[in-house]
């Protein structure tokens, strides 16, 4: 699929994302249903600003030092027996594994949930190998594929936008004849795909973290399917983003605790598993295990103000708190990384021509800094990128962008501002109109502006399509002047006391 | 097409890619050796330590059945009744066992239980059956395994992978019964790591997966309700035995 | 009127913010009155302007410098105790300076200074003054939105709880979904507005659904979008927006004016813990 997931201008997926009302109505409940279960969850672990404190250090430090772990980790691999590819982009990732995949002549492939396979492209890449089928067996990403590879719209529960009814239409198409029960469904496909796990010859997984001091990989799951991914076919490919390492098994522990405290509310996820390649003895596992390091546009963010953004564990609770991705789901955004995350990655990792909007489909409002539980300060990476958009990359050409030049002389010289201090109650009062004993009390009293013509700049009325404006007071009566004359009395005051 | 084959494990692909991360980085290589990781506060170790192993049972088993287990404390002397209760409760017609040593067995008194069992077929999971060993765990209603841990924290057993005891032995069974003994029960996942991660680093523990399971398998995939039982196992019941 | 002086001296400097300034003078009226019942000597330096957070969250940093600068002179032109504003979101970007100029030869120092003497209105009434009970009265029922900025970036979380929790007559009724940001954002409300209307719609929902008489915040920028927002659905008849300023500030019986009887444990510096 690649970054990208619709070519749709933003105002476009705006409007449709405002439109649908399961879609907006399901990601209401689940925000506030994640909202009781992850602090449920993190005030039951205690220290919580500890743990993010120790969380934050593993993957600062860990990314300070990457090369040199990478290269432990790579060591360990082909000490256990392992192979590893670094693939410096999208092509040459998803190129190796189609020519592993036509080596070992791989005829049935079962892949587990991995946001940078989906990144890389990989599906449809190995798809195009005539007599090879491919089956996602996560649960979300299955009903994803299952209808028509539908794009995802949350990282952690990519279908959050379809409802009961719509995945049981899914369903029908490959002969399941019950209800919509989810349980009743999940057991459907429990069989379905079970017939095809024990022919798969080729698995895939991505990679939670890699361990670089024994050269195992840590998947953090609740289904099963990434263990029988593991377990069954002879070879298995882990797919991971460069920056998903850390020093040893310890710090994996750690980190599986806080992820999975922040991405589903658990103590644990069902399974936290450290794998490589099987050991002589052994029965099952893969016999041969390749580990494709993935850079792909990450070390841009190195040495730049974007490097907090590697130390994203991916758990998912930044979109969860956001109230822009309260409104528009995943689709508004038009990446598979969407919300928070999603904003500060799309741009780096796709391009500013394509995700330029991503920056200001944001309030600023910091719920996801105060939640991220490895403590990226996402609000402030996402004015980073405005800064690059207007100051260095000069994106914007609108009206907009020279009213907020004119906003920044105007902030910057008093006598600007007492001149529209003077002006205010006069310009304001033009289109204004007066209030009533219908209008709210207390926020209107010189009158209120709730229709401006259209040529008026959209940074004026982009205000007052959506909420009515003050007629601001008459320049006597302003606070400046009720100042001087309150001070005046004070003084008189003192002087009688 | 270019070869991206024959470029895995080169110190070429590596080199070239570390180089320019580095570089990228602006940092030097090598530089790790003189600034190891110094964690800054040890909560992973503190929290829910000084506990005695009666107060950890209790926390386990509220946790455990917290994640829909089914959770049971027995003398060894009863735990083979136990275990012919779950073989009828879940309608057991075919059995996954490990192939443990004799020794084992006997150990948890079980030796008596498992030689005269009534289920066929019973299948140990064997080294020298090799895949075999997944059909069998397939066809197979119920595993009943030894874990090495139970964290009382999270309800998770902890299990490595042995030769006696495969991965898949643990995720394609229908059912799942875990035996744990009391002694066994560590306050978090802290203290099973560090025994693995000993045990590894040592020489010790040669095995290619360890598993940390919490509960039977569950997704909430479908409009966020919580469904039980996907992939693995439908449910799973912990036993403890409390005097060893 | 003579109202008694408290036993501290202080010499606060008025933070009034642009939005004081141009549209809600009844905003910065309460405050002053409020600091001056409570003993302290206010000033307001006439060359401030604006915190500059239009241009800074629109990405014009550079644009932006200039703005920072004149705010930094205009409110250390006067030699006060404290600098004051009733908006937390602002004083948050008076706290951002120290950062934004800590390699700036000339302004480093000035933005330290700056931060170390700025409190947003009720963080310094409980934090600094002390003050447990503003004296006040207001007989209804009231809602509190909580901003953004002041809980998540200046990290205050307790102090107009406390305050309002002192009124007399006054019933508070819990806003569902408080965490959630109203929409304002800024230049975000007018730049995206479909983006805002749909929070703040979410916003207005649940304020109403509160059957409370009083909308309350630190936060006029906020009441602005939220009130505004409700009287354009014409649903605000019922309604009275009120700055925690002015409601703090009304009926006031000095006599009852109480201190908390340990400060120490409230003079700490607000900070961002206890928060999921």
């Amino acid at each position: 699929m690649g970054i990208a997931t619709s070519n749709k201008p933003f105002d476009e997926r705006v409007k449709e994302a405002e439109a649908d009302n399961f879609m907006r109505a399901s990601v209401a409940k689940s925000q506030d249903a994640q909202f009781d279960k992850r602090t449920a969850a993190r005030r039951e672990l205690g220290n919580w600003e500890g743990w993010r404190d120790l969380s934050a250090q593993i993957r600062q430090h860990t990314i300070k030092y990457l090369p040199d772990y990478l290269e432990e980790f790579s060591d360990n691999v082909k000490k256990n027996g392992g192979h590893v590819f670094f693939a410096k982009d999208d092509k040459e990732a998803s190129g190796f594994i189609k020519e592993l995949a036509i080596k070992k002549h791989a005829k049935n492939v079962v892949k587990s949930k991995s946001m940078v396979t989906t990144e890389i492209d990989l599906d449809k890449t190995l798809l195009s190998i005539p007599g090879l089928a491919l089956m996602e067996t996560d649960l979300a990403e299955f009903i994803l594929q299952e209808d028509n590879w539908d794009e995802p719209t949350h990282i952690v529960f990519p279908t959050l936008h379809k409802n009961r009814d719509q995945i049981q239409k899914v369903f029908q198409k490959i002969g399941y004849t019950g209800d919509n029960v989810p349980e009743h469904m999940a057991k459907f496909v429990r069989q379905y795909l079970r017939n095809y796990f024990m022919k798969a010859d080729f698995g895939i997984t991505g990679c939670n973290f890699a361990v670089a001091n024994n050269g195992m990989i840590n998947l953090v799951t609740n289904e099963g399917n990434a263990d029988l991914t593991m377990a069954i076919p002879k070879t298995q490919v882990v797919v991971m983003g460069m920056e998903r390492i850390v020093p040893s098994l310890k710090e994996a522990e750690t980190l599986d605790n806080i992820l999975s405290r922040s991405a589903v509310g658990q103590k644990l996820t069902s399974y936290c598993s450290f794998s490589s390649a099987k050991k002589v003895g052994e029965a099952d596992g893969p016999d041969d295990f390749y580990v494709v390091i993935v850079d792909n546009g990450r070390s841009k963010m190195l040495n730049s103000e974007f490097e907090p953004m590697l130390q994203c564990i991916r758990c998912g609770s930044c979109l969860n708190v956001c109230p822009v991705y309260r409104q528009i789901g995943g689709k508004g955004y038009g990446s598979i990384y969407p919300g928070p995350m999603g904003d500060v990655l799309s741009p780096i990792l796709g391009g500013y021509q394509q995700f330029r909007d991503l920056p200001y489909a944001c309030s600023l409002c910091a719920a996801c800094t105060e939640t991220c539980p490895v403590k990226i300060p996402l609000h402030d990476l996402i004015r980073k990128h405005r800064y690059v958009e207007m100051d260095q990359l000069h994106l914007d050409h609108s009206m907009t962008n020279a009213l907020l030049k004119t906003v920044g002389k105007g902030t910057a010289s008093p006598a600007l501002f007492a001149d529209a201090m003077r002006g205010a109650h006069i310009g304001l009062k033009t289109f204004g109109k007066k209030t009533t004993e219908k209008d709210i009390k207390n926020l209107f009293p010189e009158g209120k502006v709730n229709h401006l013509p259209a040529i008026a700049p959209k940074l004026v009325h982009g205000w007052v399509d959506v909420r009515d404006l003050a007629v601001a007071p008459k320049y006597r009566e302003n606070f400046r002047h009720w100042y001087k004359k309150n001070q005046q009395l004070t003084e008189e005051e003192q002087k009688n006391d | 097409m270019t070869d991206f084959l024959k470029e895995a494990d080169t110190a070429q692909n590596q080199e070239d890619f570390l180089n320019r991360i580095a570089k990228a980085a602006n940092r030097p290589r090598h530089a790790l050796a003189d600034n190891p990781l110094e964690p800054v506060n040890e909560l992973p170790e503190t929290t829910l330590a000084g506990k005695s192993q009666d107060e950890l049972l209790e926390i386990a088993k509220k946790n455990s059945e917290a994640v829909h287990v089914n959770f049971k404390v027995v003398k060894k002397a009863d735990l083979g009744t136990t275990l012919d209760e779950f073989i009828s409760e879940k309608d057991v017609n075919s059995l996954m066992l490990p192939s443990f040593a004799e020794e084992k067995w006997t150990d948890y008194s079980l030796n008596m239980w498992h030689q005269g069992l009534a289920i066929d077929p019973v299948y140990y999971w064997k080294p020298e059956l090799g895949r075999e060993n997944i059909t069998n765990a397939n066809k197979s209603d119920a595993a009943i395994g030894f874990a090495d841990f139970l964290l009382a924290e999270s309800g998770t057993i902890t299990i490595a992978t042995y030769p006696e005891q495969g991965r898949s032995f643990h995720f394609l069974p229908t059912h799942y019964l875990a035996i744990i003994p009391k002694s066994k029960i560590l306050p978090r996942s802290r203290q099973a790591m560090d025994y693995y991660e000993k045990e590894i680093q040592a020489g010790n523990l040669a095995t290619s997966n360890i598993n940390f399971i919490t509960g039977p398998s569950n997704s909430g995939d479908i409009e966020m309700v919580l469904i039980v039982g996907v992939h693995g196992p439908l449910d799973m019941e912990y036993v403890v035995v409390e005097d060893m | 009127m003579h109202l008694p002086r408290m036993h501290v001296y202080m010499k606060v400097c008025i933070f009034s913010t642009c939005i004081v300034d141009l549209l809600y003078p009844n905003v910065g009226k309460a405050t002053v009155e409020l600091l001056q019942r409570f003993g302290c000597e206010t000033v307001v330096p006439s060359k401030q302007i604006c915190c500059g957070q239009p241009t800074f969250n629109s990405g014009y940093d550079r644009e932006s410098m200039a703005t920072f600068k004149n705010q930094i002179d205009a409110l250390l032109s006067i030699d006060a105790d404290y600098i004051v504003g009733p908006s937390g979101s602002c004083v948050a970007m008076l706290h951002e300076y120290k950062d934004i100029f800590k390699d700036d030869p000339e302004y480093a120092e000035k933005a330290q200074v700056l931060y170390d003497k700025s409190y947003e209105l009720t963080e310094f009434i409980y934090r600094v003054l002390g003050i447990l009970d503003c004296g006040a009265e207001l007989d209804d029922t009231a809602t509190f939105h909580r901003s953004c900025h002041m809980t998540r970036l200046l990290g205050e979380r307790t102090a107009p709880f406390v305050l309002l929790d002192h009124v007399k007559g006054l019933k508070m009724i819990p806003l569902h979904n408080i965490q959630l940001c109203c929409g304002f954002g800024g230049t975000f409300s007018a730049k995206e507005p479909l983006l805002s209307r749909a929070m703040v719609d979410d916003k207005a929902d649940n304020v109403l659904k509160t059957k409370a008489h009083i909308l309350i915040a630190c936060e006029q920028s906020c009441l602005m979008n939220i009130g505004g927002r409700i009287n354009r659905r014409q649903e605000g008849e019922h309604i009275k927006i009120m700055h925690i300023a002015e409601v703090l500030n009304h009926n006031v019986d000095p006599s009852r004016i109480t201190y908390v009887k340990d400060t120490d444990h409230v003079m700490v510096p607000a900070n961002g813990n206890g928060v999921f």
